[in-house]
């Protein structure tokens, strides 16, 4: 439903755009600095590669995603599968409960976990990720309830317990390949906030891919900038090619990846 | 996931409404949903408690409201203020702005939406520390932004400017603010049928009768409670402040942050504790207002 654009929407959107896009590649222009800005290269981005940080706290983060989204799958979908289920009662509780960590500011959130949890808990980074699956439960429970609620879930679950399926399998093979965009998009976004988090790891001292790039800015600017780019873009690529490229294409690659 | 297979039968009993069932059965049914509340329980419940309990005793251990006195005090006082006036400014440059081009982009094809979509959903999640130094470098006195600004005979430094100042925190914050009211703002817009503009037309409404009678009312309510998310989102961001000022500005989240770090005198804990409650409790009146105001209204967002 493409509707005709007045001018003012097309001012609106070129201002929006060049303060958006400008401050990007004023950034990048800025990583690319070398010598005393007398020239451009990629030095600070070799630089900054070449750390021994970049790789081992890149690999904590990336674990700790995988693990964070691991985590979601397994703790939210037989849990709202259940509300949609036999468990509509308890909806309204559960909802509410989802929706408190919108209510307390992380930090505070984070100050609690240092002080109430025992050493034996805080002794790993992957401590981490079940926070980060508190965190975010307001986002992963309204993915998957609206992927749950756009499908006839009675229907799929009789038809396959019927067919002799256990619970497990059904959950399995039926329901979460039956919704599997919300999956998708429940696990897109707790990868890319256990990516992106900084609060609870700064105020747990652990050391995670942005708290490096804060503890780096300190010696060498110019690197922690070259870093943010490298991290705002990639993650924007990544989005970009999930968003624009057309459902059809991706199935078949999944299918063929199956097959 | 063990838990929902052992209790199927459970499942398909509760599956139609029961009015009469026994307390006890409905208690069973509670029961694929332990493992749930047990993670919430341990992970979320018990830290909140334990900090709201630890922000009642005194360093003796005794119970206090010294505390929460001191936490209104002084620069901890002030910080109420620095925050919550932060907040609100960055949350209603945020709105107006997302809401004008929420209201821009819906008009375009589906494929620059998903692209504009893609694009505020990076920005308003993975933002905090890379956001803050882009900024720096766009913003700051050798940034390619000041310098084109001068060179247009604007010079953002001329003034009392500074990108540490309350000023530059609520530039970057726009950063993540507008697109996030952009991600949450669209659903509700496109809500706004075009045969409601149609209708308007035939009978015989004015531009500014369909914008009046029409639009506000419709919007008002997704308008004003994806504010207050603004507000929350910016009363609670840490990352950005602390990677741009080093805790610098007076606010909450920075001074909570320096208080558990032991930047400041020690023995202080506990004035930590009862600023992070009492962050909470704002939070809470917010969303409060946020929950009444989506109750009233049955735009949902």
């Amino acid at each position: 439903m493409k509707r005709k654009l007045n001018y003012v929407n097309y001012l609106v959107l070129l201002v929006a755009s060049a303060f958006f896009i400008f401050p990007i590649i004023a950034a990048a222009e800025f990583s690319l600095r070398a010598n005393g800005a007398t020239t451009h290269n990629f030095s600070n981005f070799q630089w900054a590669i070449q750390q021994d940080g970049f790789k081992t706290n890149l690999g904590v983060s990336f674990r700790l995603a995988i693990l964070t989204a691991v985590a979601v799958l397994v703790l939210m979908v037989p849990t709202i599968v259940y509300l949609h289920l036999g468990g509509a009662r308890w909806k309204r509780l559960i909802e509410f409960i989802c929706l408190v960590p919108l209510v307390v500011p992380v930090i505070s959130f984070a100050l609690g976990v240092a002080t109430a949890f025992p050493v034996f808990l805080q002794s790993t980074v992957y401590e981490l990720s079940f926070l980060y699956v508190i965190i975010s439960m307001p986002y992963t429970y309204r993915a998957l309830d609206v992927g749950l609620s756009s499908i006839p879930l009675l229907t799929l679950v009789e038809a396959s317990r019927a067919s002799g399926a256990s619970m497990r399998q059904t959950l399995l093979f039926v329901i979460v390949p039956t919704i599997r965009s919300a999956v998708n998009g429940a696990i897109f976004l707790a990868v890319a906030l256990s990516l992106g988090e900084f609060t609870l790891a700064v105020i747990l001292h652990w050391d995670t891919f942005p708290t490096w790039i804060a503890n780096i800015s300190q010696g060498h600017i110019l690197a922690a900038i070259a870093l943010s780019v490298l991290s705002l873009v990639g993650a924007w690529l990544v989005v970009l090619v999930f968003a624009i490229l057309p459902k059809s294409f991706r199935t078949n690659k999944t299918q063929e990846a199956a097959a | 996931m063990s838990q929902v297979v052992a209790t199927r039968t459970g499942t398909r009993k509760g599956a139609g409404p029961r009015p009469y069932k026994s307390r006890v059965g409905s208690l069973k049914s509670l029961l694929p949903l332990l493992p749930f509340l047990a993670f919430v329980g341990y992970f979320l419940v018990f830290p909140l408690v334990f900090i709201v309990r630890d922000a009642f005793l005194g360093n003796d251990g005794k119970f206090t409201l010294d505390n929460f006195v001191e936490c209104f005090k002084g620069v901890y006082g002030h910080s109420f203020y620095v925050s919550i006036r932060l907040s609100m400014i960055s949350a209603l440059i945020g709105a107006v702005a997302g809401s004008l081009i929420a209201g821009a982009i819906v008009k375009t094809g589906s494929r620059t939406r998903k692209a504009i979509a893609a694009t505020a959903s990076v920005l308003a999640n993975t933002g905090g520390v890379p956001l803050a130094f882009m900024f720096m470098a766009a913003f700051g006195t050798e940034g390619l932004v000041t310098k084109s600004l001068k060179a247009l005979g604007w010079n953002l430094y001329a003034g009392s400017f500074t990108m540490f100042s309350a000023t530059g925190i609520i530039l970057v914050y726009c950063f993540f603010q507008i697109p996030l009211m952009v991600l949450i703002y669209s659903p509700a817009l496109e809500n706004v049928k075009p045969e409601l503009r149609e209708a308007n037309d035939s009978l015989g409404g004015t531009r500014f009768s369909y914008f009046t009678r029409i639009a506000v009312p419709l919007l008002f309510p997704a308008f004003l409670s994806t504010s207050l998310l603004l507000f929350a989102n910016s009363f609670s961001a840490y990352a950005t402040a602390r990677a741009m000022t080093a805790g610098t500005l007076p606010l909450m989240p920075l001074l909570i942050g320096n208080l558990v770090d032991g930047n400041v005198v020690a023995n202080q804990e506990h004035l930590g504790h009862a600023m992070a409650v009492s962050m909470i409790g704002v939070s809470i009146i917010v969303m409060g207002i946020y929950l009444a105001v989506l109750r009233f209204s049955k735009v949902r967002s």
